[in-house]
C-alpha cells in the first residue's frame, strides 16, 4: 500500500520532474517501502499507455467503440487507483472532445433542409457520451465531497430538464435552427459538468 | 493540592494552545520575469500579489492538521503548495510573484485571489470562489460553485462556473462566460477607460440570468444565450449595431428605441432585428433563450 502522503512526489518522480536531492532520499525509501514501489510501477504503465493513446481524435462515428473497449477493461482494487483515475479522465477528456467537435461544426452549419438523420446522430452521440460520463463518474463519485454530489445532481436535474424542454420543442418544430442551437448549448453543458465532475473525481 | 491544580491548568493551558497552533512558512527564490507558479492547495485561502521584483516569495500559515508545505522547482518554473489529507485543516498562502509571470492554482475549497500579475492565469477551484485584480493578459477561471470576479481588463477571458455568479468588469476585449445556474454580469467600459469596448464577447447560462452592460467595440460580436434566465443587453445609446434578438417561449422588451418585436414568421417566439445605424457597418449583437424574457435598454 502507497504512503498516503508520496502521491505528489512519485507522479513527479516518474515525470523525471524531481530535484537531484529529493530523487536520491525518494529512491531511498523506495527501497524500503513495497506499496510505493508499486505505485512507481503502476505509474509508469500508466505513462505508457496514455503514450498511446491518440493525438487528435476525429469526431468519427466509431468514436466510442475504441473509448469502450479502454473502459471496459476497467481494473480493480488498490493500487490500480492510479491508472484508473487517469484513464477515466484520459476517456473522460476524449468523449468530451469528440462531442464538443462533433456539436459546434454542426450546429453552425445546420440547415434544416439537409434532412434529420445527421442531426439523429448527433442526437445519438450525445446520449452515449452523457450515458459514457454517466457511467465513469459513477464509478468515481465516491471520490468527491459529498457537498460536491449534492451540487452535481441539483445541477444535473436543472440541466436535464432543460434538454427534456428543447427536445420536446424540436419534436414540435423540427426545423427550426434557433431550437438546434438552444439544444446543443444545453447538450454541451451537461457534457462539460460531466467531464468536469468526473475530471474532478478522477484527479 | 494547590501544586497539582497549578499543574493540570498548565497542561490544559499548552494543550489548548497546541489545538490552536499554526505554523508559518515564509520561503523567498529567484524567478525569471516572465516564470511559472504552479499553486495546489485544496483548503483555505491563496493571495496571488505581482510584485516589481524577479523573485518569488511565499507565506504560509498552516493551521494544524493542515498538512504539509511543500515547494520545488528552478528559477523558470516553481510548484509549490500544501498536502493536506483528508478530513484536513485549512492554510493560507500569499505568494508574490513577478508580475508577468504565469500562475496556475488549483484548489478544492480555497479561495483564490489574484491581484497585479499581468501574465497568464490559469485558476480552478472546486468550490472556492475566484476574484482577480488587474490587467492579465489571459485569464482562464473554473469553479464549481464559488462565484468568479474579474475586474480591471484582460485581453483574453475564459470564466466557466456550475451554479457560481460571474461579475466581470473593465475594459476587456474578449470575453467568455458559461454557467449552468449562476449569473453572469458583464460591465464592459469604453475609451473613456483605456478600453476599446468588447471585441469578442459569448455569454451562455441555462437557468441563471445573463445581463450585458457597457460597450461594445467597433465591429465588436457579442453573443449571449440562455435557455430560461432572463437576457439583459444594455448599450450606450450611440453605439452603431445591428441587433438579431429572439425567444422562443419568452418576451421581448425594447426600451432602447422604437422597434418592437414581433411573432416569428414560421414556429412560435417572438424576434426583433435593427441595425442602429448602417447595416453590417457596427457592432453585431445576439442574444437568445428558449423561454425566459429578453430586454433591450439603454445604459
Amino acid at each position: 500500500m502507497m504512503c498516503p502522503h508520496m502521491e505528489a512526489k512519485l507522479n513527479e518522480y516518474v515525470d523525471g520532474a524531481l530535484a537531484a536531492p529529493d530523487r536520491a532520499s525518494l529512491e531511498a525509501h523506495l527501497a524500503e517501502c513495497a506499496g510505493c514501489r508499486a505505485a512507481v510501477t503502476e505509474l509508469r504503465s500508466l505513462s505508457a499507455a496514455t503514450a498511446t493513446l491518440p493525438r487528435s481524435i476525429e469526431p468519427a462515428r466509431d468514436l466510442w467503440t475504441g473509448i469502450a473497449g479502454r473502459i471496459g477493461k476497467r481494473e480493480t482494487g488498490y493500487g490500480k487507483r492510479f491508472s484508473r483515475g487517469a484513464l477515466a479522465a484520459a476517456a473522460v477528456l476524449v468523449i468530451a472532445l469528440g462531442v464538443y467537435r462533433l456539436l459546434s461544426p454542426f450546429t453552425a452549419q445546420y440547415r434544416p433542409a439537409e434532412g434529420g438523420v445527421g442531426w439523429a446522430a448527433v442526437q445519438a452521440d450525445v446520449d452515449r457520451a452523457t450515458e459514457e460520463l454517466s457511467r465513469i463518474l459513477a464509478a468515481e463519485r465516491d471520490r468527491l465531497r459529498p457537498e460536491t454530489v449534492a451540487l452535481l445532481e441539483r445541477n444535473l436535474a436543472v440541466i436535464d430538464a432543460a434538454i427534456a424542454e428543447s427536445r420536446a420543442a424540436l419534436a414540435r418544430d423540427p426545423a427550426n435552427a434557433e431550437l438546434h442551437q438552444l439544444f446543443s448549448a444545453a447538450a454541451r453543458q451537461k457534457v462539460e459538468l460531466l467531464r468536469w465532475a468526473a475530471r474532478a473525481a478522477a484527479s | 493540592m494547590r501544586r497539582m491544580g497549578g499543574c493540570l491548568a498548565f497542561a490544559l493551558a499548552l494543550l489548548a494552545r497546541q489545538a490552536t497552533a499554526q505554523t508559518r512558512t515564509d520561503e523567498r527564490w529567484p524567478l525569471d520575469s516572465g516564470g511559472s507558479v504552479r499553486i495546489m492547495i485544496p483548503l483555505g485561502s491563496v493571495r496571488v500579489l505581482g510584485w516589481d521584483a524577479d523573485s518569488l516569495a511565499v507565506s504560509a500559515r498552516l493551521e494544524r492538521r493542515a498538512g504539509r508545505f511543500f515547494a520545488a522547482g528552478d528559477v523558470h518554473v516553481r510548484k509549490l503548495g500544501v498536502d493536506t489529507a483528508a478530513g484536513g485543516a485549512g492554510a493560507d498562502l500569499e505568494v508574490h510573484v513577478p508580475r508577468g509571470a504565469t500562475v496556475w492554482v488549483k484548489a478544492a475549497t480555497a479561495n483564490i485571489d489574484v491581484e497585479g500579475v499581468d501574465g497568464t492565469l490559469d485558476l480552478s477551484s472546486e468550490g472556492g470562489s475566484i476574484r482577480v485584480l488587474g490587467t492579465p493578459q489571459d485569464v482562464t477561471a473554473e469553479t464549481m460553485n464559488g462565484s468568479v470576479e474579474l475586474a480591471g481588463g484582460t485581453a483574453r477571458a475564459r470564466v466557466k462556473t456550475v451554479s457560481g455568479d460571474i461579475l466581470l468588469r473593465g475594459a476587456s476585449q474578449d470575453l467568455g462566460a458559461t454557467t449552468l445556474s449562476g449569473r453572469i454580469v458583464v460591465r464592459a467600459a469604453g475609451w473613456q477607460r483605456g478600453g476599446t469596448g468588447v471585441q469578442r464577447g459569448k455569454f451562455e447560462s441555462v437557468t441563471g440570468d445573463v445581463r450585458f452592460e457597457g460597450e461594445v467595440g467597433r465591429g465588436g460580436v457579442v453573443e449571449l444565450e440562455s435557455q430560461s434566465g432572463t437576457i439583459e443587453v444594455r448599450v450606450p445609446a450611440s453605439t452603431v449595431a445591428d441587433f438579431d434578438l429572439l425567444t422562443i417561449g419568452g418576451r421581448i422588451t425594447n426600451e432602447r428605441g422604437d422597434a418592437q418585436p414581433k411573432q416569428r414568421a414560421t414556429g412560435t417566439g417572438q424576434e426583433l432585428r435593427f441595425s442602429s445605424g448602417p447595416a453590417g457597418s457596427g457592432a453585431q449583437i445576439t442574444a437568445r433563450s428558449f423561454k425566459g424574457p429578453i430586454l433591450l435598454g439603454p445604459k
